[in-house]
């Protein structure tokens, strides 16, 4: 606890935009140049229960609000010196402030979802290499890389990748037209793929 | 001359704080090379402000603010420095970027030649992903493709066309799956941009189809 210094939610002027506006001003300034603990104290006593109002309608999470207004808070008692009246008001520099905080947090909300494999797209190239930061495959790949290893696949192998990936058909097509059965087309794409991803691995 | 704006939506979501953090990104480095975005934007913040102003708080005594308020005040001040702007290189060339891009010109990789003159440096953005640099010599091409995903685009420094429209620097594109084209700059400084693409990308002529399977190792 903090003696002497009150949360003073209620400011002599709250009534008029602009005069809040200038008073916060002022304060804000008093922060910045003398690092002022009770002109701080007011712009925190004034923002953060409406910027955690705020934020719990629009994250609907209690902790999640509290945190977004001790980020944006801590910035505006470290960053008071940033503030630039003639840029806009107070409570537009800490509301843009708050806004960024948002998009951070939204940013690691959304990394601790994702943890899974996202890549759902290749699955047999997933399932064969679980762990993707060891498949360094080299960006260096070029297409014409790709095209000359492309031919050097088994004859069988490189039919099934062309009708799949060059003519855009699908595996249950390609097995019928060659009259193969479905698993065989897919154990093909599969082996030529793996195929390709070595020699790929193999040209670094 | 910049064309191709964020719609008023786009950038109205953004200031409220509801898109993607990529399409933020994407959307500030626009804002900071477009005025008048800037401003639209601006006026929103504004407004937006002034209704959390109008929040009827409550006025007791909040032991949790007590004890935020301490511990805020306990932090020091943070001086912050002017700093030499940080800038993408590539082959001794040196182009200049967005403010909101250059906090990332620390974290973007070597240059690795893609295909044709087509050149590609990645940017870990870290929590949100991985975006790229891509520099397009004169007459650099990328093959026709679709996106199974989003691709965000700022042009960065220069002009390409891609068979739907022609861009320049500043230029703000968003692509998806109902859009088929193929980038290529016939500007004699080539063009770079920034990309950000959340799924692979789909080669739809061609031999570039063999690229697919891999599509997910490069362009994104």
């Amino acid at each position: 606890m903090l003696v002497g210094i009150s949360l003073e939610n209620k400011l002599q002027n709250t009534g008029k935009p602009k005069d809040c506006a200038d008073e916060m001003s002022q304060l804000l300034l008093e922060v910045a140049s003398q690092r002022c603990k009770r002109s701080y104290a007011k712009i925190f006593g004034y923002f953060a229960p409406r910027l955690r109002s705020y934020a719990l309608k629009q994250m609907g999470n209690e902790a999640l609000a509290m945190e977004m207004v001790q980020d944006t808070m801590t910035n505006v008692w470290q960053k008071a010196h940033l503030f630039n009246a003639e840029k806009g008001s107070p409570s537009t520099w800490i509301f843009t402030i708050a806004r960024n905080i948002r998009f951070d947090m939204l940013r690691k909300l959304k990394n601790r979802k994702e943890d899974i494999c996202s890549d759902d797209l290749w699955p047999i190239l997933c399932e064969q290499t679980p762990d993707q930061n060891e498949v360094s495959l080299d960006e260096q790949v070029t297409l014409e890389q790709v095209g000359q290893l492309f031919n050097n696949l088994p004859d069988k192998q490189r039919a099934v990748i062309e009708a799949i990936y060059i003519d855009g058909k699908s595996q249950q097509e390609v097995a019928d037209e060659l009259a193969i059965p479905l698993g065989t087309v897919k154990s093909r794409t599969r082996l030529a793929l793996q195929r390709l991803k070595d020699m790929l691995e193999a040209n670094d | 001359m910049i064309n191709y704006h964020p719609t008023d939506k786009q950038l109205q979501q953004f200031a409220e704080g509801n898109i993607s953090s990529a399409l933020a990104l994407v959307v500030s480095a626009h804002c900071d090379v477009c005025s008048q975005c800037q401003e639209k934007v601006d006026d929103i913040n504004a407004k937006l402000s002034s209704v959390i102003e109008n929040i009827h708080a409550h006025e007791d005594k909040d032991p949790a603010f007590e004890k935020m308020l301490a511990s805020i005040m306990q932090m020091p001040i943070v001086d912050t420095k002017p700093v030499v702007a940080p800038r993408i290189e590539l082959d001794g060339r040196f182009f200049d970027v967005p403010r909101p891009l250059q906090r990332f010109v620390k974290h973007t990789g070597n240059w690795s030649h893609l295909l044709g003159k087509v050149w590609q440096a990645p940017v870990d953005l870290g929590d949100a992903g991985i975006a790229n640099f891509i520099y397009m010599e004169k007459g650099g091409r990328v093959p026709e493709h679709t996106h199974r995903g989003t691709e965000l685009t700022l042009v960065v420094d220069g002009e390409f066309s891609d068979g739907l429209a022609d861009y320049d620097s500043g230029d703000f594109i968003v692509m998806d799956n109902e859009h088929i084209h193929s980038p290529h700059s016939n500007a004699s400084e080539g063009c770079l941009v920034f990309s950000i693409v959340d799924k692979p990308l789909h080669f739809t002529s061609g031999i570039a189809r063999l690229l697919n399977p891999f599509s997910h190792l490069f362009f994104k």
